[in-house]
């Protein structure tokens, strides 16, 4: 490696530099000291704070644990994990994660790289509004969408609400109707995150070259077959990769139930990582909250992993 | 979207049809069909731009007007017009939003302080670490990378509950540590680190070589030589921690239940759920606090792309 020669080349400069073996293999003191102490601050917030939940979650899910008494917390027999599967809430939960992620996933993709694919169209005038146009929602946030709809869908005074009654239909409940209200959150949440894959998406088109496209042509192909055998397989990386990030978002949706249903109406909107919220913070069984993050991670892992491996997205 | 399979590759393989006199009149057919074709496809486009535009221009424009003027047009077209043509009454509901409510200001200046300080300890923390795993070889450097890109590709459901847990337990949570509780978390950052590393790893050792060579120091030549060879991607973090930090909603509204502690984007809550209800007051405080990442969207935008295809590369 590079980085040996870098040390033997620092051996000639200072005949003195000291080094040490350490599992059989040597490494220069001064090295290893500069190393370690630019790599401290950022390993001691690691540690406590991405290591640190881990082992926590991991040892409260086998336990019997309360926020405000956690010294008392007692191991209770995979008690946590026998509760999981009685507790109806934590399956209402997640078959409402499940329809969110089934739904929002592919819906959002199709609208991303359809919008993308429109904006790569060669003649398309006026691209630059249109790019803006499409992702204009992204730029607000979390918090500024949910609050924005939760007013535009108000029963007596939301705007879609009035365009419905000028359309000649009636005024829905939307958010206050448990058919409605995880379909709107599905909705507004492809809404305000579809620009930003839109943009990825445009990026990994960009780079086909146009010859391709011409040379085919050339050979008889039409559009449909161009598509599918070109610019599929083209932007086939960015595809995996956009699908994965979505994926693991969608699978830990929070804000948009909290602010404008609070997991309701009657748990409609309830999704996983708001129930582990709830239980862990409002209820403070941090024990149980820990069995269910355990339990979900799992899920969640082996879905993002296998899906990863599927898609040909492990070059990592 | 079904239009949008055949789309990437409109007409590459159409001859001129310039150079055929001949078949005039079926010439002029195709280019009627063609003509048509377009101005269907751009109605289309035109449909879908609005879809997307519309809540966020109903926002900016009822931030324009007071809470009688929104419901007074609600019912037609003049919903997406301004009141009136006198730009000077346009932002009344914004002075309002400091008088009527009292931490609005203070809630500005707290996410502003957040930022910066997320920013800047970002920025220190992850790229030292990402540097010295790109470089120095000390004992367990490999074990290092190999966890971060583990903690990269594993969606561990590190809720906040064990990260709370771990604050209080730490005595971070109290009245006047909870600030500092708030924001050490995100300080360090698999993914920044793993930026900064992929970087170093481009920039030819000579530099620092050099730089040893006439004297200076393992910090000091971080400092002077290699941070300043660095800064697309340090413009690219801070965008990123940015734009993180200031729309960070629910860990915020966990740790700061005192209105003068909290960020923008929960006390907008208050706003929002605040009782006479001012709709006008509501879209102001909507659209005021989503100016600064369209600012940042419209000025950085070169950085956001490079951050989103390094994302996409890892």
């Amino acid at each position: 490696m590079n980085t040996t020669a870098q040390a033997r080349e620092g051996k000639e400069k200072k005949p003195k530099k000291a080094y040490f073996k350490l599992f059989g293999r040597s490494y220069g003191k001064n090295e290893s000291i500069i190393g370690s102490l630019f790599v401290l601050p950022a390993l001691v917030l690691g540690i406590v704070f991405v290591v640190a939940p881990i082992l926590v979650s991991l040892s409260y899910a086998f336990m019997d644990a309360n926020l405000l008494r956690l010294d008392e917390a007692v191991w209770n027999n995979f008690g946590g994990f026998g509760r999981l599967f009685a507790d109806s809430l934590l399956w209402k939960a997640l078959g409402n994660t499940a329809i969110f992620v089934v739904i929002t996933v592919p819906l959002q993709m199709a609208v991303a790289l359809g919008l993308s694919l429109l904006l790569n169209i060669k003649w398309l005038r006026c691209g630059l509004f249109f790019r803006w146009a499409f992702f204009c929602p992204v730029m607000l946030s979390l918090a500024v969408t949910s609050m924005l709809w939760m007013n535009l869908l108000d029963y007596n005074n939301g705007l879609i609400n009035a365009l419905i009654v000028q359309l000649g239909g009636e005024r829905q409940q939307f958010l206050g109707d448990p058919d409605q209200a995880l379909y709107m959150i599905v909705l507004i949440s492809v809404w305000q995150g579809a620009g930003y894959q839109m943009l990825i998406f445009l990026s990994g088109l960009k780079n086909i070259p146009r010859e391709i496209y011409e040379a085919s042509g050339l050979d008889g192909a039409n559009g449909v077959q161009q598509f599918w055998y070109i610019t599929l397989p083209s932007i086939k990386p960015t595809f995996s990769f956009v699908l994965i990030t979505m994926l693991i978002g969608a699978f830990r949706l929070i804000t948009q139930p909290m602010i404008m249903t609070g997991g309701g109406p009657l748990d409609s909107t309830l999704t996983m990582s708001y129930y582990i919220y709830k239980q862990g913070i409002t209820y403070r069984d941090v024990g149980y909250s820990s069995a269910i993050a355990l339990f979900y991670t799992v899920i969640m892992s082996a879905i993002a992993l296998s899906l990863r491996k599927l898609t040909g997205g492990d070059n990592t | 979207m079904e239009e949008a399979t055949v789309c990437p590759v409109p007409e590459n393989a159409q001859p001129p049809k310039a150079e055929k006199p001949a078949k005039d009149s079926a010439a002029v057919r195709r280019k009627a069909l063609r003509i048509s074709l377009k101005t269907l496809f751009y109605i289309m486009m035109c449909v879908l731009a609005v879809l997307f535009l519309f809540p966020v221009f109903w926002m900016v424009m009822n931030s324009f007007k007071s809470h009688e003027q929104v419901y007074a047009t609600m019912d037609s077209l003049a919903t997406f017009l301004p009141a009136s043509w006198n730009v000077g009454e346009w932002f009344a509901s914004y002075g309002n939003l400091f008088t009527t409510f009292d931490e609005f200001g203070r809630s500005i200046l707290n996410s502003v302080m957040y930022c910066a300080i997320t920013i800047a300890g970002v920025l220190l923390i992850n790229s030292l670490a990402g540097y010295a795993l790109a470089r120095f070889v000390f004992p367990g450097h490999k074990t290092l990378v190999t966890i971060i890109i583990l903690l990269l590709i594993v969606p561990v459901e590190t809720s906040i509950v064990p990260q709370y847990v771990i604050l209080n337990t730490l005595g971070l949570t109290s009245r006047d540590l909870r600030v500092v509780g708030y924001l050490l978390p995100g300080l360090v950052s698999p993914f920044y680190i793993f930026m900064f590393r992929s970087y170093f790893l481009g920039i030819p050792r000579e530099l620092e070589e050099a730089a040893y060579i006439d004297g200076c120091g393992r910090f000091r030549t971080y400092f002077r030589v290699i941070l300043p060879c660095c800064l697309p991607v340090i413009a690219t973090v801070s965008i990123f921690t940015f734009m993180g930090q200031w729309n960070e909603y629910v860990f915020a509204q966990l740790m700061f239940s005192d209105p003068t502690l909290q960020p923008l984007q929960v006390y907008l809550q208050l706003i929002n759920n605040f009782n006479p209800k001012d709709i006008s007051l509501i879209m102001a405080s909507l659209t005021f606090s989503t100016i600064p990442i369209a600012v940042v969207y419209i000025f950085c935008q070169r950085y956001i792309i490079e951050g989103v295809a390094f994302s996409g590369l890892k």
